[in-house]
């Protein structure tokens, strides 16, 4: 009974009524505004079928996909603590997180990995999406989107790898750039100008890869990422 | 259901403990346990050391862009009572520099950013320059002294010193290195012997043990064929062919013979050849060997060399001696006599290829022999080898060891390449200098210096550039004729085998000089005696003379010193009492044999230069054994009025 009664406070405090507008889902129509008016029970499915929460229909790969975003989020904004993206510093700075930044070669490792990992997911996440003809309509437009997804997380991997500013950082970004320059019709040229801010991959194309890398991508992904579990969630899925 | 829970719970607890491993690590790092115990090994020492904090220690050395963590470990660095302690705690020997200012790194390599002992030391697979080990050391003094002679470096000078002996320069780019003088090739056809040449292509070392020309492990064919093709080149550089020689020495009479021999043994002692020249091994080192010089070179060639060096061999540094003809004659006949190789292995006959001349221009560029000699117009490599001016950057994934079984590194690389060309690729172009392992030690040492690392102005210690002194007019003449340079120092030009004439007019006296001209004597009694006896012209000698009188002399050194009795007999007793001069100098027929005799003095120093000398003798001789007294200026006059007052010749 005083449980009830302190309960009952909180329900109808200010700060509670702020956040959830209408009252305790006791009525019907209490219950339709409570959907209505929380993004995440909004996102949620109207039904969802028995069968889709089974493990081995999804394998839960698109959302170790999401999982891994997440990890890779947070420990990249950590990174970007200690890195700077100039070419005198980059390589030092990537010393100095392996040999004195506590748990510096963790987070390194944790988000190289998670890196190497969240392509590999993202591209099963795909198969299965495949095999299962999860990509018939209705649901094409979100196949498209899972592609478009697909190709920023390659570009997003592609450009933290020349962050670290090894040889293998140069060596893969002058060859890599060097392959768009292939595009016929000089369009080739313009877009690996544009990539590197310049014709040699120095010091400019280092700051443009970074603010890819760390903010025009990742933004992307997110709105992308949006709109993709908005679909899932409509069209049924977990 | 049940199943899966029970699943998820153990899977969740394994990865919390995978993520504890992180920040454990972070808590218990390598570097901590070697400063625990420093910590402990300073209590068990008598003095009283003060003990580590713990953490991180680093030098950050911002205009040499390093940073240097190597003081967390290495932590006795400067404490002198760590002298014999173990590794890492051990007290650094005698340093050059100081830590703060240029690091650990930029003389030892290795990962200084590092706090663990593999990644620190740079044995890791992410790091190029490993830590230079002890005997390649001095390699790191050179990146920034480029000075061809380093003090506190002597591997390094040596190092050097070789690379511009055995002309390196000649075929690599080296950096701060020209091509130097070697033979020139016009009219060797007709100033070698065949036989000789061929045996001299195979095996330099065979006729000489200190050639400088390297084995280039020729074939017998390549080795005839270039014989055969050098055999061609008959006329001089000039064009002309060798002048015919008297008869007088080819066939001479057996009643003259005997004779001239005895006249050429003696001129040839008074040219004091050896003092340049060795024969068999005895003598001077800056020309080339004379014991079996007759089994090389043709008697024509031999006499008109002597007669006028320069016309027969462009550039090279002999005197030419004013010999009459019959001394000439004498010398030259004495030569051919006396200087005959008679161990001499006559090579196998070969019937000269039809081609010859076209196989052996090829293989004469196959060798590079253009890299050193010059020939016509041939008078650089053909084909240069490995740009050296970076070598010692040069990384791993650069170097093909090949099959041989040498640690991969660099020093070792460079090393093993210098002692045996052939030890990586048996077809390697490199001929073999037959270098002993100290050599080759040396001249690893000299090239791993030849950095790519941009390292301030301020750190860079370089000689001075110095203008060549070419002297011109009839002096000029005389010094390239006679090849003064080639043994004196004068204005910072030439070899110093002999004194330094730069400042000689304010030495000695004009007359003491045009005397020594005509008859040169060693000032030093337990000395050789090996200025030549030119038989200079006594317009000659007045050449010489006046333009020392203006030219090698200095002000600042021009002092009267006021020579009376009571002065010298003051000096008198300072030169034997107080200084105790007479334990190295002979005077008044008594003293020591290591300084040259003082009681010719006055006829031949100027007073001003005793006096100087007597005050600071290493400032005109670097490394002389004289001492530094710190003599007062009234002691420095009193002694100077001693030995000036001395009878005169």
């Amino acid at each position: 009974m005083e449980k009830n009664k302190t309960l009952g406070r909180l329900f109808t405090s200010r700060v509670w009524r702020s956040v959830f507008r209408h009252g305790l889902p006791i009525s019907n129509r209490a219950r339709a505004e409570s959907v209505f008016y929380n993004f995440f029970l909004h996102v949620h499915p109207v039904k969802v079928r028995k069968r889709s929460l089974k493990i081995t229909y999804t394998w839960a790969l698109g959302g170790l996909t999401a999982g891994l975003f997440i990890i890779l989020t947070l420990t990249g904004a950590l990174l970007m603590l200690y890195y700077r993206p100039s070419v005198s510093e980059a390589y030092a700075d990537m010393k100095d997180l392996q040999f004195v930044v506590s748990s510096g070669l963790f987070l390194r490792n944790m988000h190289r990995w998670s890196a190497h990992a969240m392509v590999a997911v993202a591209f099963l996440h795909m198969l299965r999406v495949f095999y299962t003809g999860s990509y018939k309509p209705p649901k094409e437009f979100n196949w498209v989107v899972g592609v478009i997804l697909l190709v920023l997380t390659i570009l997003l991997s592609y450009t933290g790898y020349l962050l670290p500013w090894d040889q293998l950082a140069f060596w893969g970004i002058s060859v890599g750039t060097n392959m768009a320059r292939a595009v016929p019709f000089g369009i080739g040229d313009k877009m690996s100008y544009l990539l590197l801010g310049g014709n040699i991959v120095g010091e400019n194309a280092l700051v443009r890869f970074y603010v890819l890398h760390c903010f025009i991508l990742p933004i992307a992904t997110m709105v992308l990422m949006g709109v993709h579990f908005w679909r899932v969630r409509k069209d049924g899925g977990v | 259901m049940k199943n899966q829970r029970k699943i998820f719970a153990i899977v969740a607890i394994i990865f919390l403990v995978i993520l504890a491993i992180a920040p454990f690590k972070g808590f218990f790092p390598e570097w901590k346990k070697y400063q625990n115990s420093y910590n402990d090994l300073i209590a068990t020492l008598p003095q009283k050391v003060r003990p580590t904090e713990i953490g991180i220690k680093q030098i950050w050395v911002q205009s040499l862009n390093r940073v240097d963590r190597c003081t967390t470990c290495h932590l006795g660095i400067k404490e002198p009572a760590l002298k014999n302690a173990p590794q890492p705690f051990r007290t650094h020997p005698l340093m050059h520099h100081d830590i703060e200012d240029m690091g650990c790194t930029s003389c030892h390599d290795g990962q200084g950013a590092a706090t663990e002992f593999k990644e620190a030391h740079g044995q890791s697979e992410f790091w190029d320059q490993p830590v230079l080990p002890a005997k390649f050391m001095e390699a790191s003094c050179g990146k920034c002294h480029k000075d061809q002679e380093v003090r506190e470096a002597p591997l390094l000078s040596l190092g050097r010193k070789l690379i511009a002996e055995y002309n390196c320069a000649g075929c690599h780019k080296i950096e701060g290195y020209s091509k130097r003088w070697v033979p020139p090739l016009d009219g060797v056809g007709s100033k070698v012997n065949g036989g000789w040449l061929i045996n001299w292509l195979k095996n330099p070392t065979a006729y000489w043990p200190h050639a400088r020309m390297p084995n280039f492990n020729m074939p017998d064919e390549d080795a005839n064929n270039i014989a055969d093709f050098l055999k061609t080149f008959t006329t001089l550089s000039d064009g002309s062919s060798l002048p015919a020689i008297p008869a007088s020495v080819l066939n001479p009479a057996d009643a003259q013979k005997a004779k001239m021999l005895e006249l050429g043994a003696t001129r040839f002692g008074e040219a004091r050849c050896i003092s340049c020249h060795s024969v068999n091994g005895k003598g001077g080192y800056v020309a080339t060997d004379l014991g079996k010089v007759s089994s090389k070179v043709s008697i024509e060639w031999l006499y008109n060399y002597i007669k006028s060096p320069k016309h027969v061999m462009s550039n090279v540094e002999m005197p030419r001696f004013r010999f009459s003809d019959e001394d000439l004659a004498a010398v030259v006949l004495y030569m051919k006599n006396e200087f005959v190789d008679y161990d001499m292995v006559q090579p196998p006959d070969h019937t000269p290829d039809p081609e010859a001349y076209q196989k052996g221009l090829t293989a004469f560029k196959k060798y590079n022999c253009s890299g050193c000699h010059e020939l016509g117009t041939m008078n650089r490599a053909e084909e240069m080898a490995p740009d050296l001016s970076f070598v010692g950057s040069k990384r791993m994934y650069e170097i093909d060891f090949g099959q041989s079984k040498i640690d991969r590194s660099l020093p070792e690389y460079i090393q093993t390449k210098l002692m045996t060309p052939h030890a990586f690729s048996a077809t390697a172009k490199m001929p073999k200098f037959g270098f002993t392992e100290q050599e080759a030690q040396a001249i690893t040492v000299a090239l791993l210096a030849n950095r790519n690392e941009s390292i301030p102005n301020k750190y860079v210690r370089r000689a001075l550039p110095r203008g060549v002194f070419s002297p011109q007019g009839e002096f000029g003449k005389l010094v390239d004729d006679l090849a003064c340079l080639a043994c004196h120092k004068m204005q910072g030009s030439g070899r110093l085998v002999a004194t330094d004439l730069s400042l000689e007019a304010s030495q000695a006296q004009p007359d003491w000089i045009m005397n020594y001209f005509k008859v040169p004597y060693s000032l030093r009694p337990i000395l050789t005696e090996r200025m030549p006896n030119l038989s200079l012209s006594e317009s000659d000698r007045k050449i010489l003379v006046d333009y020392m009188q203006v030219n090698f002399i200095a002000d600042s050194l021009n002092r009267t010193v006021p020579i009376n009795d009571t002065l010298a007999l003051h000096g008198r007793s300072l030169y034997f009492d107080r200084y105790g001069c007479q334990s190295c100098h002979q005077i008044e027929g008594k003293g020591g044999y290591v300084g040259p005799p003082l009681d010719k003095l006055s006829s031949r120093l100027k007073a001003g230069w005793v006096y100087y000398w007597l005050k600071n003798p290493q400032v005109f001789k670097p490394g002389t054994i004289e001492p530094n007294n710190n003599l007062s200026d009234a002691d420095a006059e009193a002694i100077t009025a001693f030995l000036l007052k001395q009878k005169k010749e």
